[in-house]
């Protein structure tokens, strides 16, 4: 686990689901009208991929591979199914706003990339790193997101007030077309700032002498979309 | 002397003395008796709310570019002020900045600047506003005008459109309540002589645009109606100062003359069907998406290609 | 009735100054420098040696091949060299250096052949190849090339271009006025030789006079009356073939094919004057009128000049070059070649020595395009410029073939008209080069 930071850095910059591998796009739009949501939204996707990358990883060597898709959805779907049962049991609100978009985690593209990318490749403790690095790397770009749209578009953070009465929210932010403008806006901003980091980072890789070996960003090659 | 060397290019060596620079000026003295009336109609509640969408508007331009020009190439001045003409004559001051911040920021510059941007600058700012804050941009916030009283308290009313009654001598004129830079006809299209005057604009999708809401206003009543609906809200306005925005509009001959007709067509269907009583930011915006498809649809036909259909 | 034009185009103003000057002759220089290729298509062979003494109008280089015209010498005197020199197009080309020995003795073969109405087609058609006949309005294609069109296609229209579409440039309209009845005589031989029963003169409405002296012409000589004059809306770029077909008969020719395939030939002003002349005098062409212009030219003038004559000769004898003079240009300036120097010949497409000022001569950076469609609106082949030149700025060559861009011609108008002050017609050009390479291979 000493190289868990690189996997952290790896989850939240290089193959950040949202900004850089574009996965998960329809949670992601959908449930980030205020942070709370969001937050449930993602620590249910890190539990689900933690456990869904160590079982696959652990079984990796037994499912037949031309099975393996089905296999992969059954195991995300008993894991998915705990998490719904867990959340309307003892979070019955936060259930009831997440909706929808906690049984469809199942089909969420972040989760069965990263089973097809890594856990069926990698050994148990990399796939447990990597789906929590993952996962932390969703839970905060959707906190990013919902923070700007509930501040802005409700005037409120994780449901206090911050703003007084006379505050006029900009409704556009917690409507649909808000999430897709703030969404698009983010992502801008953010391969901007990561192409710059990327430039300085090799202007200080090329000083510093050759033989320095990094660790190779793993995993892009997921198919794109979903 | 004679062995001296010259700079060498390609042809053309002449070049046409307009830029991007001097049409946007034209724009700007087009808009002045729009301005002008609508100082007039509304006193100086008017003039506050234009000046401070410009100069918002060239502000966040020029910090964004980190540019020393202020003015530019004066795209960032006519997206401000064509802002400024579509709000209710005293909205908040916040309003105002963030409509123009948004339409210089999320209307143009995220993609890439002047010329790259897919909608109408100014109504993607409009559009963000009405969405977000319909109280302060539609219902009781026109005021009616008091012609040539600068400072005189003005009363609200709700616009033509969405009472349905207005003399037509008033909507052409401007003295009806609306937007400060819609209700006058006759101002707008002295500004946009100016615009035909200059060559910048050409008849077919203001043509179209008009030609399509008159006819099917005729349907809800004959010429009267087919009138109203030309001269009432913000079709002479939108047709001839938005849609006929270069950038966002088709530039086949066939293309501008689709456009303009589809920006009619969702006006009126807007207006009939819909449930905002005016639909001209939209229309626009709608067709501003179908630019690319229709410039694609419509390339001309080349000089002497036979004129038969290709199997 | 309206004037008769194409649809586009742009009129960038017409800066004639020279216009009411008369054609003065050139002085005849010390050296004259002939390249052996003139014309579009093969270029020629020295057909003299280094010490043979030449007299004026003899051939000193024979055409290898059928699309070219024989060269004939300007000066009388002794070959002195024979070596690469500068020439207008770019790249150095063998020119024959001839020592003048300021005698002007003509040669012998510059003898008048029979009227007109005694010449068979054939015979005119010979004429013409001798005495090296070229389009004189700036392209360059063999005349005799042209009045040899295939079976298929029999010609019923002779087309004048007496339109000058380019600003500055006034060769045309002071032949047009001074010599009227060779262009009139011209124009029949060409009729008489394609068998045409219509000749057209196209002049562009900003010349009065030139339209007035030649109806007059025609209204006065009998037997014209299949010859009309048409008077053409003063646009560039009126003088372009296919728009200038388009203007007078209404006929476009497709993409890619020559005005024959339309029934039409068009000829150059100046050409109808050297075919007349060649007729009259059997002399060939060794001087052209040039049109020395500009704001940075001290004394503009309409001087005839010895084909081989040097532009800075030219320049000198026009009271020389102001000091802010920054650009040196053969041909008008909308599609005239930019020269490095003026250490550069004279030759037969030389319609004119433009010199243009700092003011004129600016730079822009490239910006993007504000589609205002304005270059769709003047292309006169009704391209998509925009588009061409955007293909082009991505690398995207193969794109801009499917839309066209060999159909371009280069006119220039799209680059003239654009706001935004984009390269248009010059990446265009990068592309049609670009594809004319790879459809060699």
């Amino acid at each position: 686990m000493s190289n868990f930071g690189q996997h952290l850095t790896r989850g939240i910059l290089h193959d950040n689901p949202v900004f850089r591998l574009v996965l998960g796009m329809c949670p992601t739009l959908a449930i980030t009208v205020l942070a709370v949501n969001a937050l449930g939204m993602g620590l249910s996707v890190i539990v689900v991929l933690v456990c869904s990358n160590v079982v696959i990883s652990l079984l990796r060597e037994v499912i037949p591979s031309k099975v393996r898709i089905p296999a992969y959805i059954i195991i995300i779907a008993t894991f998915v199914t705990l998490v719904d049962m867990l959340l309307n049991a003892f979070s019955p609100d936060l259930h009831r706003a997440l909706g929808i978009f906690i049984p469809l985690i199942v089909v969420n593209c972040i989760i069965l990339g990263r089973a097809e990318a890594f856990a069926r490749k990698h050994p148990v403790l990399p796939s447990l790193a990597d789906g929590l690095a993952i996962g932390v790397g969703y839970t905060l770009t959707l906190l990013v997101l919902a923070t700007i749209r509930e501040v802005f578009g409700s005037g409120t953070f994780f449901g206090l007030s911050l703003f007084g009465e006379s505050f006029q929210p900009m409704l556009l932010l917690a409507s649909p077309p808000g999430a897709f403008i703030t969404l698009g806006l983010l992502m801008a901003a953010f391969n901007y700032l990561y192409k710059k980091l990327e430039v300085s980072q090799k202007k200080r890789r090329s000083k510093q002498s050759a033989g320095d070996v990094t660790v190779p960003a793993v995993g892009t090659d997921v198919p794109k979309g979903g | 002397m004679m062995s001296k060397k010259f700079v060498v290019s390609s042809s053309p060596h002449l070049r046409s003395p307009d830029s991007i620079r001097s049409i946007m000026i034209d724009v700007l003295i087009a808009l002045f008796p729009v301005v002008l009336m609508s100082v007039l109609l509304f006193g100086y509640r008017a003039l506050i709310t234009i000046i401070l969408s410009a100069l918002a508007a060239m502000a966040t331009e020029a910090l964004a570019l980190r540019r020393g020009n202020f003015f530019g190439d004066g795209s960032a001045a006519v997206t401000g002020l064509l802002l400024a003409l579509t709000l209710p004559v005293a909205p908040p001051w916040w309003l105002v900045i963030i409509g123009a911040v948004s339409a210089i920021v999320v209307g143009k510059l995220v993609y890439g600047g002047t010329g790259c941007n897919i909608f109408n600058p100014a109504l993607v700012g409009r559009a963000i506003l009405v969405i977000s804050w319909g109280s302060h941009m539609a219902g009781d916030v026109w005021l009616c005008p008091e012609p040539y009283a600068f400072t005189a308290d003005l009363v609200t009313s709700a616009t033509p459109l969405a009472t349905g009654q207005a003399p037509l001598l008033d909507l052409f004129l401007g003295t009806v309540p609306g937007a400060l830079g819609e209700t006058s006809a006759l101002a707008i299209l002295i500004g946009a002589f100016w615009l035909f005057y200059k060559g910048h604009i050409c008849w077919r999708i203001p043509g179209s645009f008009i030609g399509v809401v008159f006819l099917l206003g005729l349907t809800q009543g004959g010429i009267t109606a087919g009138l109203w609906h030309v001269l009432a809200g913000g079709v002479m306005l939108g047709a001839f100062f938005m849609a006929t925005d270069m950038v966002t509009s088709p530039y086949t001959p066939a293309g501008k003359v689709i456009y303009g007709a589809g920006c009619g067509l969702i006006t009126m269907v807007i207006r009939l069907f819909g449930n905002y009583p005016e639909g001209v930011t939209f229309a626009i915006l709608l067709m501003n998406a179908l630019t690319p498809l229709i410039d694609n649809y419509t390339v001309p036909k080349k000089f002497g290609e036979v004129k038969r259909n290709h199997a | 009735m309206g004037l008769r034009t194409f649809a586009g185009g742009v009129r960038p103003g017409h800066y004639k100054i020279t216009a009411d000057l008369p054609i003065t002759p050139a002085r005849v220089p010390e050296q004259v420098v002939i390249p052996l290729h003139q014309n579009i298509g093969a270029p020629c062979e020295p057909a003299v040696q280094v010490g043979d003494s030449v007299k004026v109008g003899q051939l000193i280089g024979t055409p290898k091949g059928f699309v070219s015209a024989p060269i004939h010498a300007s000066v009388s005197g002794k070959v002195v060299k024979i070596a690469p020199y500068n020439h207008p197009l770019g790249n150095p080309v063998e020119a024959i250096f001839i020592e003048n020995d300021g005698q002007d003795t003509p040669w012998e073969g510059m003898k008048p052949h029979k009227p007109l109405e005694e010449l068979s087609a054939d015979e005119l058609r010979k004429i013409a190849q001798e005495a090296g006949l070229v389009g004189l309005g700036g392209a360059t294609f063999p005349t005799h090339v042209k009045l040899s069109p295939p079976k298929e296609n029999p010609i019923d229209t002779v087309i004048i271009n007496a339109a000058e579409c380019e600003p500055f440039l006034t060769a045309d309209h002071r032949l047009l006025l001074e010599k009227t009845e060779d262009v009139i005589l011209g124009l029949r031989a060409f009729m008489k030789v394609l068998n045409a029963d219509k000749g057209i003169i196209g002049i562009e409405d900003n010349k009065p006079d030139a339209i007035e002296q030649v109806s007059k012409a025609l209204a006065e000589s009998a037997g014209e009356e299949n010859i009309e004059l048409c008077i053409l809306s003063a646009k560039y770029p009126q003088g372009a073939e296919k728009m200038l077909i388009k203007a007078t008969v209404g006929r476009e020719v497709p993409p890619g094919a020559l005005p024959m395939a339309v029934n039409v030939v068009n000829q150059n002003t100046g050409t109808a004057v050297a075919m007349a002349e060649a007729i009259k005098l059997g002399k060939p062409l060794y001087e052209r009128v040039v049109t020395v212009t500009g704001p940075g030219i001290k004394k503009p003038a309409n001087l005839l000049v010895r084909v081989g004559t040097l532009v800075k000769d030219l320049i000198e004898q026009c009271g020389g070059m102001t000091d802010d003079a920054r650009k040196l240009i053969l041909g008008g300036p909308m599609m005239g070649l930019a020269q490095p120097s003026a250490d550069v010949p004279a030759i037969k497409g030389t319609s004119g020595v433009l010199l243009l000022t700092e003011k004129e001569v600016k730079q822009y950076s490239i910006v993007p395009c504000i589609k205002c469609g304005r270059c769709v609106d003047v292309c006169p082949m009704r391209l998509l410029p925009n588009l061409l030149g955007s293909y082009v700025e991505m690398g995207l060559v193969e794109e801009a073939e499917k839309a066209g861009a060999m159909d371009c011609f280069e006119c220039g108008s799209c680059t003239y008209i654009c706001p935004a002050k984009r390269p248009l017609v010059q990446w265009i050009r990068m592309a049609k080069g670009e594809i004319a390479a790879r459809r060699k291979k």
